[in-house]
């Protein structure tokens, strides 16, 4: 790529598309003597094809002119080739080439700094791509750069990058180091703009330590100790995809591979048995309806993703409970800035507040309630509405501040007992009649030790160790596989080749089953033999 | 030395050849002075006949030792090759200058493309044939066949020698002993036994030992095969009763007609031996509930159909269909046999019912009310050796030099057969010459997918080629199976005529450049409309359309863009079949492009060669699971790649053994100053030649 000379098909294409650049510049003696230059120029004048055994010479006569005014166009124009070449032939998914893979590299969790790395012929396309600039920056200097997702244009954070032109670089193939934030919705937010630049795609286990075994560039050690650290990655990752596939999305994922992969296997039996054995009328448009189907729930799945991106960004915690029991007290105590308004006035707090907090090591969105009563006016109801809705919406963890239980949901609960210091030190001891709870005094401070070590324990339980990764950087990796998993259904087109047409469900399950495990050939098989009586 | 079967017979090696002066043992003890073969093939079915001329046509001096000659080239079974993804596997078999496409050219009486309509990546050319034209034709080419030697005799058993101490295997075969006691000795030897090894054949309860109807089986072989230790299964396959052709009323019946013009299978021929009006129709008819009836009835008297030998997921008798799809009524495709053949193939319609039950069964069918049976339909039960024991270039784990091709691992099919027998054949004579093995990947070939599902993951029923079962359909078609193995099959196995490989450079050549050329003209859209009217394309798009997206379209082919723009593209239509292929590849460009980046990614996994002589039980530097040691112990896969699909196989595992084999490298590499650069060179120039 760097250096190497881009075949002439490329050049080609360049050109041509430098052409139009041309067509757009009023008539004149420049784009005469501009077209001269590339010795086309009655090709251009008539529109017709270029004679391609001329074309290999023209970036280099470009840059021959000697006066000025010419000069400066044409230099722009010839810039503007040579960077076509350069980008057709580095760019998204050049022929012949590894896909470019990424992954968050420093270990996952809190961290100060976190590094994401790139492995591909597409990384410089992606750092270029991501950091909004016509050129890399020099290679192996350390460069601040301002990230942006490429399709939002939204900024996401100011980073260090680094550029490994292959081969001196980790994997012997070009790489790139993001050395961001570390707080996981900037990791997150990089991974999702990686993930969506074309050519790009998540790493598989192990995958960097393999490229770079290909290259020749690890040593025994290494690998030694890196097989060590893919295993817990390996193992991490499928505890993480456990816990995440016994939920909603899991089950969902599971539900719409099972409707591909039927789809797929109906159509490859069409194709395979189709003309030979008598399958029934209307397999081809059964497959059409589900596939259909199935892009509008994915296509519907990944817009709301997107929509509660924020939202989902930690585990939630709300506190509820009756009016004046200290709720909002105890939301500022936790995230030790006053987010709510106190005031002794009961309904001080009429909305839901929500406020991203570390709780334990565990991030979490901490959510401030009206508290719960009746008879009240619209405003506050409607607060009041809302704070059960959140409570049945997605709360993982409940304190409960007062004597009474809020709701009989399913969700953890944890009962906490305000105002300790009003009771007489020598007053009644522990109520048996109450479920068990946690006594604090948001005033003294008192109890809250006991407090954070319950809620460790409820959060632990819910995100799991956060040693092994929050949900959070899975999801990019959901996100990138749903995505495209949707964009390749959209070229099935069975009308026309249904060769053609079974590729777009192949690349598309392929997505899906990265997701949830399993995708052989034989499973395909399986469902043929079962589904249709075929062979002879 | 080995002693073996005991008949206390003490077989000596004979070491003839120069080659081998460090293994000579018995030095110039009174050897005696046997024939001397490099390759002796046993069997002259499909996977025979490949694996002899190929062997032969890589210079080796072959010996195809076959029961009787005049059944060389038999169709056991049905009268016809090809189909979806059999068509693919005779294509390829052609690409490397193997037979059967070539015979089939000339011995077809009915040729089709099947799948037209669904895309040029999935066509299945299939052709019924001339059972008697396609054995004649064969036999005519293998007679002729130079280095070639053909002898009658039944194998009874391998004459085995001190292993060669730089390959893996307990024992080298070097010859074989004929039942009538003579000895021939050979370098490398093929077993294409098909159903003979131990083959059983039932029609109702009854059952006889047999290869074929009236050919008797291999029962020592399989012995000795069993005895070095070979794991062998069982299963089981059948054909259909014969019918009397002037006994079926034709008239009622649905008449499938020959396509006009025909495509021939070779890559040589432009056409084929016969006019498609000159070619016969095929018949179309259906079960009924009174078919469902007689079979289900008379299951006690079905023991091929009753007993737990391993059948295919699939349904191969009609037995099967009835049980497994009750109710419904089923395909019976009525072949001919041969042109002036007297037999109809009801294809559809294999069984094991006892004979005047079968005769019952098809006079319920519509148009064969007074057909005759002429041969009874029957199963066929035999040995298989699980193919998990031998490496990608067909060459078993255990005895070196021994090579396995066709049924005896477990496929189904002439075509599979064949295909097996021509890398069995290049491989056996590679061994001799000692040069490295001729292997196709997945990525190259259908012949690959077959041989690596065969040898990593085995088989539990008669494995049969789908499309289905290739991850890289769209790239590896019928139409390009010369540019994918002809070059290769010329420079690395030397299999391929000079003729043939002129022709696919000259293809490749062509191709590239018109891509290149198409690629290189751009209008707008609406001067593409005005050119070419009928073409649906949207001219609100701004940006330059290149000519090679305008082919796209399914309305558009090479003459109408030529008519367009004839300077340059009119020269590409002067070639038929380039402007086809131009068609196709234009067809499937913007995923290939993407395929690519993937089959680079596969093709790099089996670049890493894993060292064969591991013994994965008892390795010490390698923590492995004793799963996946079990796993690894029995596949033994060559490659990482190959490593990385057997099921079970984590990716922790893989990084092990590719510690593994960096270690085994720069042992190696300390040892001798070259290391594997040839093997690099190689693999990049054959990705070279796949980015077309």
């Amino acid at each position: 790529m760097r250096n190497s000379k881009p075949p002439l098909a490329v050049i080609c294409t360049a050109l041509c598309q430098a052409r139009s650049v041309l067509s757009s510049i009023p008539y004149s003696y420049c784009q005469s003597r501009c077209a001269r230059t590339l010795k086309i120029r009655s090709h251009v004048a008539r529109g017709t094809t270029f004679r391609y055994t001329h074309l290999h010479r023209a970036p280099a006569s470009l840059s021959t002119l000697h006066q000025p005014m010419e000069a400066k166009i044409f230099r722009w124009w010839a810039g503007r080739i040579l960077r076509l070449c350069t980008r057709r032939s580095s760019g998204a998914a050049a022929p012949g080439s590894g896909a470019t893979i990424f992954a968050l590299s420093s270990g996952q969790g809190r961290c100060g700094i976190a590094v994401i790395r790139t492995s591909g012929p597409s990384s410089g396309h992606a750092l270029r791509i991501l950091t909004a600039a016509r050129d890399l920056p020099p290679a192996r200097h350390a460069s601040l750069r301002l990230l942006s997702d490429p399709r939002s244009g939204e900024p996401l954070d100011r980073a260090l990058v680094l550029w490994f032109p292959g081969p001196r670089s980790f994997t012997g193939e070009d790489c790139v180091e993001f050395h961001v934030h570390g707080g996981p919705a900037v990791v997150s937010g990089v991974l999702q703009a990686l993930g969506s630049v074309p050519g790009l795609r998540p790493a598989e286990a192990g995958e960097f330590t393999r490229r770079a075994f290909a290259n020749g560039k690890l040593n025994l050690t290494e690998v030694e100790g890196l097989a060590d650290l893919i295993h817990a990655e390996t193992e991490a990752q499928r505890r993480q995809a456990l816990r995440q596939l016994d939920g909603e999305l899991g089950h969902l994922c599971r539900g719409w591979a099972e409707t591909l992969t039927k789809a797929l296997a109906h159509v490859e039996a069409y194709i395979d048995f189709g003309e030979d054995d008598n399958l029934e009328e209307g397999v081809l448009e059964q497959a059409d309806i589900e596939v259909r189907a199935l892009e509008v729930a994915l296509g519907a799945h990944l817009r709301d993703a997107r929509r509660g991106q924020r939202l989902r960004s930690g585990a939630h915690v709300v506190v509820t409970g009756p009016p004046n029991a200290g709720k909002s007290s105890l939301v500022n105590l936790l995230s030790r800035k006053p987010v709510s308004i106190v005031s002794p006035e009961p309904g001080t707090t009429r909305d839901v507040l929500e406020t991203p907090v570390d709780l334990a090591g565990f991030p979490v969105l901490l959510s401030d309630t009206a508290g719960l009563r009746e008879g009240v006016g619209p405003v506050e109801q409607e607060g009041v509405r809302r704070a059960r809705e959140s409570c049945n919406f997605l709360a993982t963890v409940v304190a409960s501040v007062g004597a009474q239980s809020p709701s009989d949901s399913s969700q953890r609960l944890l009962l906490v007992l305000n105002k300790s210091d009003l009771l007489s030190p020598e007053g009644p001891g522990p109520r048996p009649d109450l479920p068990p709870h946690l006594l604090l005094s948001c005033l003294t401070g008192e109890g809250l030790d006991g407090l954070l070590e319950a809620l460790r324990k409820e959060l632990a339980a819910v995100c799991g160790d956060p040693s092994t990764g929050s949900p959070l950087l899975t999801r990019a990796r959901h996100q990138h596989h749903l995505q495209g998993c949707l964009d390749a259904l959209s070229h099935y087109k069975p009308s026309k080749d249904l060769a053609l047409a079974a590729e777009a469900l192949r690349v598309a399950r392929g997505h899906l089953t990265r997701l949830t495990g399993g995708g052989g050939t034989e499973e395909i098989l399986d469902i043929i033999f079962r589904d249709f009586c075929v062979g002879k | 030395m080995f002693y073996l079967r005991g008949c206390g017979r003490w077989v000596a090696a004979s070491f003839t050849k120069q080659q081998f002066p460090l293994v000579r043992l018995s030095s110039d003890s009174a050897a005696p002075r046997t024939p001397h073969f490099d390759v002796i093939v046993i069997g002259g079915g499909h996977a025979g006949t490949e694996a002899a001329t190929a062997a032969a046509r890589c210079g080796s001096r072959t010996l195809l030792l076959t029961h009787r000659v005049d059944t060389i080239g038999q169709m056991s079974c049905n009268p016809s090759f090809g189909g979806i993804g059999k068509g693919h596997l005779m294509r390829e078999v052609d690409a490397l200058d193997g037979l059967c496409s070539r015979i089939c050219d000339q011995s077809g009486v009915h040729y089709k493309v099947l799948n037209r309509r669904k895309g040029p990546a999935v066509w299945g050319l299939r052709a019924q044939i001339d059972r008697k034209l396609y054995k004649q034709n064969m036999q005519k080419e293998i007679l002729n066949t130079p280095l070639l030697t053909v002898q009658e005799g039944a194998v009874e058993d391998l004459i085995l020698t001190e292993p060669e101490p730089e390959h893996t295997g307990k024992c080298r075969v070097s010859g074989v002993v004929l039942v009538d006691g003579s000895t021939v000795y050979a370098e490398s030897v093929i077993l294409t036994t098909g159903t003979f090894l131990r083959g059983m054949i039932v029609i109702g309860l009854e059952m006889h030992p047999a290869g074929r109807l009236g050919d008797q089986p291999s029962i020592g072989l399989a012995q000795t095969l069993e005895k070095l230790g070979f794991v062998v299964g069982r299963l089981k396959t059948g054909t259909p009763p014969r019918i009397a052709k002037d006994s079926i009323n034709f008239s009622i019946l649905n008449k499938q007609t020959p396509d006009n013009p025909s495509v021939p299978f070779s890559f040589t021929n432009e056409t084929v031996w016969i006019k498609p009006e000159d070619q016969l129709p095929c018949y179309l008819t259906y079960t009924n509930p009174r078919v469902d009836e007689i079979v289900l009835n008379n299951l006690h008297l079905n023991s091929h159909v009753k007993e737990t030998t391993r059948g295919p997921r699939y349904c191969p008798s009609i037995e099967s269909k009835v049980l497994r799809f009750p109710n419904r009524l089923h395909q019976v495709w009525l072949e001919p046999e041969g042109m002036d053949s007297d037999l109809i193939y009801p294809q559809g319609l294999s069984m094991t019912l006892p004979t005047e039950l079968q005769e019952k069964m098809i006079t319920c069918i519509r148009g064969l009310e007074k057909a005759k049976v002429i041969q009874p339909g029957y199963g066929v039960q035999y040995d298989y050796l699980d193919p998990r024991q031998i490496t990608p270039s067909l060459e078993t784990h255990l005895v070196q030099r021994l090579f396995f091709a066709g049924q005896i691992n477990g496929t189904t099919g002439y075509e599979e057969a064949a295909a097996q027998g021509v890398i069995a054949g290049i491989n056996a004579s590679l061994r001799v010459s000692r040069k490295p093995p001729f292997v196709v990947s997945r990525t190259e070939g259908y012949i690959g997918v077959l041989i690596d599902d065969l040898t990593t993951l085995g088989t539990s029923e008669p494995y049969r080629m789908f499309t289905s079962r290739v991850e890289f359909r769209l790239s590896l078609r019928p139409d390009n199976a010369d540019i994918r193995l002809t070059l290769r099959g010329y420079k690395d196995a030397g299999c391929v005529s000079q003729q043939r490989y002129e022709g696919a450079c000259w293809m490749k050549s062509s191709l590239e450049e018109g891509i290149s050329v198409l690629k290189s003209i751009e209008f707008s859209s609406s001067k593409w409309k005005n050119l070419i009217p009928e073409v649906s394309i949207s001219t609100s798009r701004s940006l330059p359309v290149r000519a090679l997206d305008v082919l796209k379209y399914e309305e558009v082919d090479m003459d109408s863009l030529a008519k367009a723009v004839p300077e340059p593209l009119k020269k590409y239509t002067k070639c038929r079949e380039l402007a086809e292929r131009l068609k196709i590849e234009a067809t499937y460009e913007s995923v290939l492009f993407h395929q690519l980046q993937e089959i680079k990614g596969v093709q790099q996994d089996e670049a890493l060669q894993l060292p064969k002589d591991i013994d994965y039980l008892t390795i010490r530097d390698v923590s492995l699971s004793h799963e996946v040691r079990e796993k690894l112990h029995f596949s033994r896969p060559q490659t990482i790649g190959a490593a990385s699909r057997i099921p079970g196989v984590t990716p922790a595992a893989i990084i092990n053994l590719l510690r593994f084999v960096k270690t085994t490298q720069q042992r190696q590499a300390a040892m001798n100053e070259s290391p594997k650069t040839d093997q690099c060179l190689r693999n990049a120039d054959r990705l070279q030649e796949r980015q077309l």
